[in-house]
């Protein structure tokens, strides 16, 4: 389910000239019994090293209804050195991350589906360096089969891509970040555990 | 004529029937005996009486909001019973028909253990200028990552969830979230002394609660009342 999401949402952002890097296309890529399975941290190590203008983690769930939008809990730094670097690097990103979900949120309005927009600890997000959203596609109202909808999902990507094209020309670098560090904005990584 | 093997059949058959009745007149006797046993309505703490008006932050998944209820409740004096108290209400809350964040029945939280911030201890110092509060460490701290207190007299609340409830809990970011919310937040209301607080399950810590919500950070308390946030849909 989350899978088809994404390959929906790479299609539309591939369209539109994205290049997008998914840190897994199979189901298979995260299984334990797989050999080296993809950890969080395996991926957000992935996106990281995409230095991309948006990090989308991609996931769903039966439970509320219409696109859940979460930022990083962490608070904005100004600077000052984390005692472990890996567990707090969205910090410097927190207000892009903001600045992101908003725009995000409004595109998903503006497309008639419900939204719940807030913060969250989930893991990896807090270790991205990038403007990174938790995106949980939950059924549209209270029909759980909806989350299977091809409809509904292609109205998720297509409202997700539509913002992602206007959030290409704004993404900037966190203040406190050199210039080279993320100065090119390539791609947007589809980041799902 | 009934034939001897006929008449073989029918007493073993009369055997195995008295067999069965005495092993379930047994069967009997022993689930009689685990529910008396579970009835045992001896207390164990002082009975507490006085009822007192709380604020419990409940969830609600359709719009992931918590909003602040408040409730008459009677709850122990002292301050980690009281802590483990209010959490099981809370859960209780959610475990009732028609809850807007269904959660499952049941003992949730095993214990909480209140820990005076930062973990290696205050002591009133009263040398100190009066004006002060007086409070210093015992323990210089010199560890950068130690968990340090907004101020003295602060306390880190480590919550130890069971294992059943926490398998049981549904799976989802927003669902997940919710619950740590409403928990955070009613403590932060009710127990204003605690400024942090961790989770273990049955002891031991653990990466998520289902799969998505981190239970290995340190949470700062705080007021988790939210409304659902809805952007302007004009550019």
């Amino acid at each position: 389910m989350t899978l088809n999401l994404a390959f929906k949402l790479r299609s539309l952002l591939a369209a539109r000239g994205f290049n997008v890097v998914m840190t897994r296309d199979s189901d298979s890529a995260t299984e334990p019994n797989t050999p080296n399975p993809l950890t969080l941290d395996d991926r957000a190590g992935i996106a990281n090293h995409a230095h991309p203008v948006a990090c989308l983690l991609l996931h769903a769930t039966a439970s509320g209804n219409g696109v859940h939008l979460y930022s990083s809990e962490l608070d904005p730094t100004s600077g000052e050195p984390s005692a472990n670097p890996w567990l707090t690097g969205q910090a410097p990103w927190v207000v892009q991350s903001q600045r992101l979900q908003k725009q995000l949120g409004t595109a998903l309005t503006r497309g008639n589906i419900p939204l719940v927009m807030s913060r969250a600890s989930v893991r990896p997000v807090d270790s991205l360096t990038c403007p990174a959203l938790v995106v949980e596609l939950a059924p549209d109202g209270s029909d759980a089969d909806s989350l299977n909808d091809a409809s509904y999902q292609q109205r998720v990507a297509e409202a997700l891509a539509t913002a992602l094209v206007f959030w290409k020309t704004q993404a900037q670098p966190p203040d406190r970040l050199p210039e080279t560090s993320a100065t090119p904005p390539p791609a947007p990584a589809g980041a799902r555990p | 004529m009934i034939s001897r093997h006929q008449r073989i059949l029918f007493w073993v058959l009369i055997g195995c029937i008295l067999a069965m009745a005495g092993f379930l007149f047994w069967e009997r006797e022993r689930a009689r005996d685990r529910v008396s046993s579970l009835a045992d309505a001896t207390p164990i703490d002082a009975p507490y009486t006085n009822t007192e008006s709380i604020t419990l932050d409940l969830a609600n998944d359709s719009d992931g909001s918590i909003t602040a209820t408040t409730r008459q409740i009677a709850l122990p004096d002292e301050a980690t019973a009281r802590a483990r108290a209010l959490l099981e209400h809370l859960i209780a809350e959610y475990a009732l028909p028609g809850s807007p964040h269904p959660l499952q029945s049941g003992a949730a939280v095993d214990d909480v253990f209140l820990l005076p911030l930062p973990v290696n201890g205050h002591a009133i110092d009263t040398s100190t200028n009066p004006a002060t509060t007086g409070a210093t460490p015992t323990i210089p701290v010199t560890d950068p990552n130690a968990i340090k207190p907004q101020s003295p007299g602060g306390e880190l609340a480590v919550i130890n969830l069971r294992s059943n409830f926490v398998n049981a809990h549904p799976s989802g970011v927003e669902v997940e979230t919710l619950t740590l919310q409403s928990i955070i937040g009613t403590l932060h209301a009710n127990l204003p002394q605690i400024e942090q607080i961790r989770f273990l399950v049955d002891g031991q810590p653990r990466e998520t609660l289902a799969g998505h919500a981190d239970l290995l950070r340190t949470y700062p308390s705080r007021d988790t009342t939210v409304q659902a946030t809805v952007p302007d849909a004009t550019p």
